[in-house]
């Protein structure tokens, strides 16, 4: 029998593993919006380990920054999303 | 907990070598973005939660806004490569830097040692946990230091920074009157 709090970080570490994964995305592109959504997945997956990690190693403050980072992967997505809207010709 | 830490410094040099070497300003400013997550969760991980909801909002938030501004006011280089092209001499000098800034590691103490000097020179560690409840009234003992012990050093930082953004502002504005 596996500690549960050996698989929990065990799961937070394949998640790690996924944003490398997910970060080849983000550089190779090859358009914006695939590097936009890439960076979202990326925050995303920034809060799930954050979650995790909260779990596994019992300290409930980690869930607070886990929310402010949800707020902030929205801001910056619209805020990227929208500057690549504006400036279309450009882009 | 090993294995998590680990991985996630390869995260974070791939990202800052990516934000080093893409030829485009906008794609090396997400990527930058992306940086900042995984820094900030680093910190998180080594127990510094403040300094990571920092770098969070800092680094990825407000730069990257304030970033993509300025791109916006400007232009941005285009071109069919993706990757910039590298100028050996510039490499050969980041890698002497970085050769001469890995020498001071040895010197640093292990993560947790009991013997590394902030731990083992109890005199003014033990002073502020054991007595900035008592003298300030403030519960978490970072925060008393910020906040109490230096407090006019971090008016001053605030200054500093309540100064930058109104100037920021004033440029904005003006950019948009005329």
């Amino acid at each position: 029998m596996i500690p549960i709090d050996d698989l929990l970080l065990g799961a937070a570490a394949v998640f790690v593993v996924l944003a490398i994964v997910v970060l080849y995305r983000a550089i190779r592109g090859p358009t914006m919006q695939d590097r936009v959504i890439a960076v979202n997945v990326l925050g995303t997956n920034t809060v799930v380990i954050l979650a995790l990690l909260a779990a596994a190693l019992d300290v409930p403050s980690f869930l607070d920054i886990a929310l402010v980072y949800a707020l902030l992967n929205f801001l910056v997505a619209v805020a990227i999303s929208k500057f690549t809207v504006d400036r279309g010709g450009v882009m | 907990m090993e294995y998590v830490a680990y991985t996630l410094a390869v995260f974070v040099v791939v990202t800052a070598v990516a934000t080093a070497l893409l030829r485009d300003v906008l794609a090396a400013i997400v990527i930058f973005g992306a940086y900042s997550l995984g820094m900030a969760l680093l910190y998180t991980l080594l127990l510094a939660p403040d300094v990571g909801l920092t770098e969070a909002v800092i680094g990825a938030g407000v730069t990257t806004l304030l970033l993509l501004l300025t791109i916006a006011k400007t232009v941005r280089p285009s071109g069919d490569r993706t990757i910039e092209r590298i100028d050996p001499r510039a490499l050969f000098a980041c890698g002497a830097l970085a050769v001469v800034f890995g020498l001071t590691l040895p010197g640093l103490p292990a993560v947790g040692d009991p013997n590394a000097p902030i731990v083992s020179y109890d005199a003014v560690t033990g002073h502020y946990l054991t007595q900035s409840y008592a003298e300030t009234g403030v519960e978490n003992t970072v925060t008393a230091v910020l906040a109490a012990y230096r407090g006019f050093d971090t008016f001053g930082e605030a200054t500093v920074v309540f100064a930058a953004g109104v100037a920021a502002l004033v440029v904005l504005r003006r950019e948009v009157l005329t």
